[in-house]
């Protein structure tokens, strides 16, 4: 059905009071006002990205005789509006709305009004409705402007969420080391093997507490700093050879063989963070090592002086790939590539993109004996955008990750 | 179905339908009021919920005045006295909405004075967004005239069922876990139920908007009654844990 709006009574009578359009840009008005072309203006309001309606009125006193005038191609979609001079409460329902309509129709005020509309896909509106001069024949006459602010709201919303799941996070260990407190108070006062033994478990959750404290403040020291260029320079290999060293105890404790193919010293420079690439070598590694069943084989290469279609040339054959984050690329840029490959048990396809989400464990990591924060990779992420880098993951189920962080080379 | 309704500026029960899309607006922002109030735990919010529901009721009083009257002067026939009774039983319906919302606030009130139950106030949000969502769509379909939609909350109505006993076993292991959750928890199954009740009005105006834009009562049985003998089996004997714990593992 095509949408056809009766052409003569209403752009007429917004056309003869330009002021009431003081909010658009003057010389658009003017040249509507000059050259009198009607679909012209139609065409400019209906090119709008945002639903813009114009709603009339005679009676205060009855609500079912708003009516739509005009409404831009924007609100036609939107709210599903088939013909003019319908009623406005088919379209829009919402009590505060038709009061802050009431408001500029009636009380010469402007209105303004927010709602939510349910339903598959949440979205947040805020209507502003302003009053225009009554009509040639008498009705009253007021403009509505909605705008979609779902992201703003959205974005809002994923701060407090983050707040609840890191009280969370932090809860759980916390209700475990009370629990403890109070049996080695009580029945297990007296009990040595059994005190040993709790001890052990409170001194583990005691330290998933401190990592997930530690973490959290890194994750909030990068952030602050994540639009400020990093300066100094840093040797990635060197760097990883040091987190290398720092980790081989533990690669020896799980019974992780490490393959290390290092380019040369002097080669891998970059402009950077000491301690924040250390960081980030850290976390790979130790994701890495995590993931690995005993006798397994983690490769770690630094690689220097690479395009960035080099660093992103798949490594794995028949896996799933996903850029995590993405540099802007002029072109010619030279990059040093830091891979991290485990051969344990990969990740599904579904959980790639979910990955770098703050708390996020991919489903049976829960049970490690080692339990990660759950931020290991939001951190990778920042720190590797604040230096203007990239990160791509690749995996197989059953056959491995590999972890691909790439920082324009110096 | 092909029913196109089109749109005719001015008829007779046009003010009517306009008034009973202002009464679903109303009561829909009631709903998604109560539920804040719930999960924020704003008692300022229950209040103004309580106090807005005369304001419902007034409207409906004065569609139901105005209904009788038309069809008293005008005698409409056919798809016009169709729209009129219609109009009628969907306000009827949607002020039991608002005082189902009222209801909800008030309990909100007494949730507010014991310790918050987040896991539990969470499940209750997503179903009262999912019977919210319902209420859109169905006034979205009245307003519209699109009696596909219509037909569509009418067969879905299982999905609210769905929630409502998985929220009703929730509630059931919250309570015997804790018997200081018993109190809040009662107030929640109430919650719930009068959610899902929303819920059956949205069903009950999906029936009401096909008769009158086809004439016919809508045929087929709706996949109601699994739901019902499933909760109504789970309430017979004895609730011992191992009971509940079994219900929860089953669902």
């Amino acid at each position: 059905m095509p949408l056809s709006f009766a052409e003569p009574a209403r752009p007429v009578s917004l056309r003869r009071r330009p002021e009431t359009l003081a909010t658009m840009p003057t010389d658009a008005v003017e040249t509507i006002e000059t050259d009198h072309d009607q679909p012209a203006f139609a065409a400019l309001v209906d090119s709008l990205p945002d639903p813009v309606m114009v709603v009339s009125a005679r009676d205060a006193e009855d609500a079912s005789d708003r009516r739509l005038v005009f409404a831009n191609l924007a609100a036609r979609e939107l709210l599903r509006i088939q013909a003019a001079g319908g009623p406005l409460v088919s379209a829009i329902r919402h009590p505060e709305v038709l009061e802050a309509v009431d408001e500029s129709l009636f009380g010469g005020l402007n209105g303004e009004a927010a709602y939510e509309t349910g339903g598959a896909q949440d979205r947040f509106w805020r209507v502003r409705t302003r009053p225009l001069a009554p009509a040639a024949d008498g009705a009253r006459l007021a403009l509505m402007v909605i705008r979609d602010e779902t992201d703003a709201r959205r974005n809002e919303r994923m701060r407090a969420d983050f707040l609840a799941n890191a009280s969370h996070e932090l809860r759980t260990p916390l209700a475990s080391l009370t629990g403890f407190i109070e049996t080695l108070r009580g029945h297990a006062r007296d009990d040595a093997a059994a005190r040993e033994r709790f001890l052990g478990v409170m001194a583990a959750q005691a330290g998933r507490m401190a990592r997930l404290i530690d973490d959290l403040m890194s994750l909030s020291r990068i952030e602050l700093n994540e639009h400020i260029a990093p300066e100094g320079k840093v040797d990635v290999a060197l760097v990883t050879l040091d987190v290398i060293d720092a980790l081989a105890p533990l690669a020896a404790e799980r019974g992780v063989k490490l393959e290390i193919r290092m380019a040369e010293r002097g080669r891998a420079m970059i402009t950077g963070d000491r301690d924040q690439i250390l960081q980030v070598a850290q976390n790979l590694i130790d994701n890495a090592l995590k993931f690995s069943a005993p006798g397994g084989t983690v490769e770690i290469d630094v690689v220097d002086d690479v395009t960035a279609e080099a660093a992103l040339a798949p490594t794995r054959a028949g896996a799933a790939r996903l850029s995590l984050l993405s540099p802007d690329l002029v072109g010619g840029e030279r990059f040093v590539v830091l891979r991290c490959t485990d051969h344990g048990a990969g990740i599904a396809r579904e959980h790639l993109p979910r990955l770098s989400e703050r708390f996020y464990r991919v489903e049976g990591q829960k049970s490690g004996e080692r339990l990660g924060t759950g931020l290991g990779l939001a951190i990778v992420k920042h720190i590797i955008n604040r230096h203007r880098g990239g990160l791509a993951i690749e995996s197989v189920a059953g056959q491995g990750t590999t972890f691909t962080a790439y920082l324009p080379r110096l | 179905m092909t029913e196109q309704w089109v749109t005719v500026s001015g008829d007779l029960v046009e003010p009517l339908v306009a008034e009973v899309a202002r009464l679903g607006g109303l009561a829909e922002a009631q709903i998604a009021d109560c539920l804040d109030a719930i999960s924020r735990r704003d008692v300022a919010l229950a209040h103004a919920v309580v106090a807005r529901d005369p304001k419902l009721d007034a409207l409906q009083a004065d569609i139901e005045r105005r209904a009788i009257e038309l069809i008293a002067t005008r005698q409409p026939v056919g798809r016009e006295l169709r729209r009129t009774v219609a109009a009628l039983k969907i306000a009827m319906n949607l002020e039991r909405c608002g005082d189902l919302a009222r209801n909800i606030a008030k309990r909100s009130l007494i949730l507010s004075e014991s310790e918050p139950l987040t896991p539990l106030t969470r499940s209750i949000e997503r179903l009262g967004r999912l019977v919210g969502a319902r209420l859109k769509e169905v006034l979205d379909a009245y307003t519209g005239g699109e009696i596909e939609k219509a037909a569509g909350v009418w067969a879905r109505d299982e999905e609210v069922d769905e929630h409502y006993n998985s929220l009703f076993r929730e509630l059931l292991t919250y309570m015997m876990g804790d018997p200081r959750t018993i109190t809040p928890g009662a107030h929640l199954l109430f919650i719930a139920k009068n959610l899902e009740r929303i819920g059956d009005h949205a069903t009950n105006i999906a029936e009401i908007i096909h008769f009158e834009v086809t004439g016919e009562e809508m045929t087929g049985e709706r996949p109601k009654w699994d739901a019902l003998q499933r909760r109504s089996e789970m309430l017979e004997g004895p609730l011992t844990s191992d009971r509940v714990q079994s219900m929860t593992r089953e669902g």
